[in-house]
């Protein structure tokens, strides 16, 4: 019979912490700590459940406690800014908005991350490395502040429906860019002939309200040659001749759908909701607009409509006028850690844990494909490779696998202050609305943006 | 040694102990004055930390001139305050004077005029921001409510409500309206209840009915208690989010915001939190003579309601 010696039971708890760190590389055995986590509650069930099962899987292998409070978007946002202003912040909160990162990145709130990033680095796409910086004007440098968690891009919806009432087919639309949003303005045309008296050819935001307005101009702004408008440096390049001529033509066709009535007249005034019920009505035949939420939203009570009706037309963007693929702008929900965080150990190494390909893979996916993955070896799932799915592999090509680029925000925080003040928004609307010339609307939102960026000087 | 300066120097604080000592405890003496103490902390604590505290964090996280430098450039700022004058003025005026005019309607006897008084107050009693979300989507110049209605009735297409400055704000003031009418015609109508039968009996004696009974018996009782919801109202008024966020959005092009929701937009979309308290503070100069005017009416001592 074997006796327990001192020295056996030492072995013995060596052997066995031992085995666990192999089994769970990232989990450092320490003693049991709590961390509070804050996170945007999901848009579906599902994201709530695969984020409370991520946080119980990691409890159980690290012996640390999470208190994770899982909160609605808008008043976790408002809890996030009030904690970071009063100095009483949690272990770790999700971006939200994604533009925390940068603006408060830029007032040195954020704890360095870099260590908990480098241990996937090699797996994560470039356009999410990149989003994951911001720039610190107390360090004069810029840094690793965020942990990318998860994506999202703004794909075109069309009601194919619709596009065959109006005697085309989806194969008819064209593929460059000005032809491709052309082709629905015959459409409305063609469906109004037939006595369809309030269908709209475009779902344009050209509204001052929510994130939309800023991704729709941003996208027509990149096809028109203006992406260098913010360079990697942070500075922003208005006297790029270039740079404005491409803001003037996106204004002058946001502006001028509206204007020649191929846009919903409520579309001026719409919410980020708004577009989605006025798609689900039929009241405009294609949408450009964040995220699968639009498809998401109606899989259960419409399957016909998700797997038939709705197309998102599996490529992404048309090319540009000259033929030229369009690289499509990416946003980040990254992971953050407050400066004046209690339990900074324990919030990086449930990071470290959620980041493992196979965890946060899971985590998205149980969203239904509202969110994209960040590192392109989890877009080859059989999920995101369904053959019977229509959205999923478009929506993967076009926002990780395609060409991408981040939002201007991460080089500069001026232009999150841009999109918030819907500066482009108002050209939009001035052209639409008050009749004023695009290049007029251009110069009076380059102004505005000049005296943003001036707040924001990056050495 | 201590010279006739010193000494008076060093016994000044001692009297000045004793002098304030003397005036807390007033006519209180021994455990009363213990008793006291002891009532009057908690409410001292509470009303420190959540009265005394915010308002001076509030002021202190307003105080900087750079905030109400940027807050003066923002291109909406000037359309906001002319926007927020507009909202008080009509809102609360229009409410008060229909309140006023229907608390005297709702005094007219019979059981039926129960029943309509409880329909009448429906509107207060359901929750406001899936109200004002509904006349949102009802006033859609597509797919709402009002438009179909036009359209399938009398085949009239109607305009984009919520497309024009003016006609978006004067929805927002409507449904504030709408929403608050009933509230201030119960609190009317409760002070003309209170109004002695026997002083509205001696007037109609002295033929003093309708226009002439409201004009010179009913309105000069009521006037103070009308003045005093007018600057209660104002002030809630002027803190109000709900109806211009929801109804019309600060929208179309972001001409139709009030300071609230200015401050909200600068506090949490932009994530200036101190922008966000620089634009309320900055109807300070709106609010305070209010305040001071609404304590004044407080404590009057004549004989009104």
């Amino acid at each position: 019979m074997a006796y327990l010696t001192r020295r056996s039971v030492l072995r013995g708890s060596v052997a066995l912490g031992a085995s666990r760190l192999v089994a769970a590389p990232h989990i450092a055995k320490a003693a049991a700590t709590t961390a509070t986590v804050w996170f945007a509650q999901g848009f579906v069930q599902d994201e709530d459940v695969a984020l409370r099962k991520a946080v119980a899987d990691y409890e159980k292998a690290s012996g640390n406690k999470i208190e994770l409070s899982i909160i609605p978007f808008a008043p976790e946002r408002q809890k996030i800014i009030s904690a970071i202003t009063s100095g009483v912040v949690p272990d770790m909160v999700d971006s939200n908005p994604a533009e925390i990162l940068q603006l408060y990145g830029w007032q040195d709130k954020w704890v360095d991350v870099s260590d908990v990033v480098d241990t996937q680095r090699a797996q994560f796409s470039e356009t999410a490395l990149q989003a994951a910086q911001a720039y610190n004007n107390v360090t004069k440098k810029r840094g690793v502040y965020g942990v990318p968690l998860r994506a999202a891009v703004v794909p075109c919806h069309i009601w194919r429906p619709l596009v065959e009432k109006a005697g085309f087919k989806i194969e008819d639309i064209p593929k460059t860019w000005d032809a491709y949003f052309d082709f629905f303005k015959k459409v409305q045309d063609n469906l109004r002939k037939q006595g369809e008296r309030k269908v709209y050819g475009l779902g344009f935001q050209v509204t001052a309200s929510g994130v939309d307005p800023y991704n729709l101009f941003s996208a027509f702004l990149v096809a028109y040659g203006g992406q260098d408008i913010v360079t990697k440096d942070g500075k922003v390049h208005l006297d790029d001749p270039k740079v404005k001529q491409a803001a003037i033509k996106a204004a002058a066709y946001l502006g001028g759908a509206y204007r020649d009535g191929y846009v919903p007249p409520s579309a001026i005034n719409w919410n980020d909701a708004d577009d989605n019920n006025a798609f689900h009505a039929k009241l405009m035949v294609m949408d450009v607009d964040g995220t699968l939420s639009t498809e998401v939203a109606v899989k259960d009570k419409h399957p016909e409509w998700y797997y038939k009706d709705i197309v998102t037309h599996g490529i992404g963007y048309p090319n540009d006028n000259a033929g030229k693929p369009v690289p499509s702008i990416v946003g980040f929900t990254n992971g953050l850690i407050p400066k004046g965080a209690k339990n900074v150990a324990v919030a990086k190494e449930f990071l470290k844990y959620f980041i493992q390909p196979k965890i946060i893979g899971e985590f998205v996916e149980l969203g239904l494909g509202r969110w994209l993955p960040v590192m392109p070896s989890l877009a080859k799932s059989p999920f995101w490779q369904n053959p019977k799915d229509p959205h999923l592999r478009g929506y993967v090509q076009q926002g990780l696998l395609g060409q991408t680029i981040p939002d201007y925000y991460v080089f500069n925080p001026a232009m999150a202050e841009v999109r918030n003040q819907q500066v482009w928004s108002l050209a939009m609307i001035d052209v639409a609305k008050e009749g004023v010339k695009p290049e007029a609307a251009i110069e009076k939102a380059f102004k505005r943006i000049e005296e943003l960026f001036a707040k924001y000087p990056v050495a | 040694m201590l010279d006739t300066a010193s000494v008076a120097g060093i016994g000044r604080p001692a009297i000045r102990r004793g002098t304030l000592s003397r005036y807390l405890r007033g006519s209180l003496k021994g455990g009363e004055y213990r008793w006291a103490v002891a009532f009057v902390v908690p409410y001292l604590a509470v009303f420190l930390t959540f009265v005394a505290y915010p308002v001076v964090y509030g002021l202190w996280m307003g105080s900087e001139a750079s905030l109400y430098r940027e807050l003066f450039a923002d291109p909406i700022y000037q359309s906001t305050v002319v926007n927020t004058v507009l909202y008080l003025a009509l809102g609360v005026n229009v409410k008060m004077f229909l309140a006023l005019l229907l608390s005297g309607f709702f005094m007219r006897p019979g059981w039926w005029m129960k029943v309509l008084l409880l329909i009448f107050v429906l509107p207060w009693a359901v929750p406001q921001i899936s109200t004002f979300i509904s006349i949102h989507w009802m006033l859609n110049g597509e797919w709402g409510f009002l438009n179909n209605a036009l359209y399938t009735l009398f085949h009239i297409e109607g305009p984009s409500w919520l497309n024009d400055r003016w006609m978006a704000l004067g929805a927002v003031i409507v449904s504030h309206i709408w929403k608050w009418t009933p509230f201030w015609t119960l609190i009317l109508l409760a002070g003309r209840m209170a109004i002695p039968l026997e002083i509205r009996d001696t007037a109609r004696v002295d033929g003093a009915t309708g226009v002439r009974g409201f004009v010179h018996i009913t309105f000069p009782l009521l006037a103070n208690l009308y003045l005093i919801c007018t600057l209660l109202s104002t002030i809630f008024l002027l803190g109000d989010f709900n109806a211009v966020y929801f109804v019309s959005g600060g929208g179309p092009a972001n001409s139709t915001h009030v300071l609230a929701t200015l401050g909200i937009r600068d506090a949490f979309d932009i994530g200036n939190p101190r922008l966000g308290v620089a634009a309320v503070m900055s109807a300070l100069p709106l609010v305070i003579p209010l305040v001071i005017v609404l304590m004044r009416k407080l404590r009057t001592t004549e004989v009104q309601l």
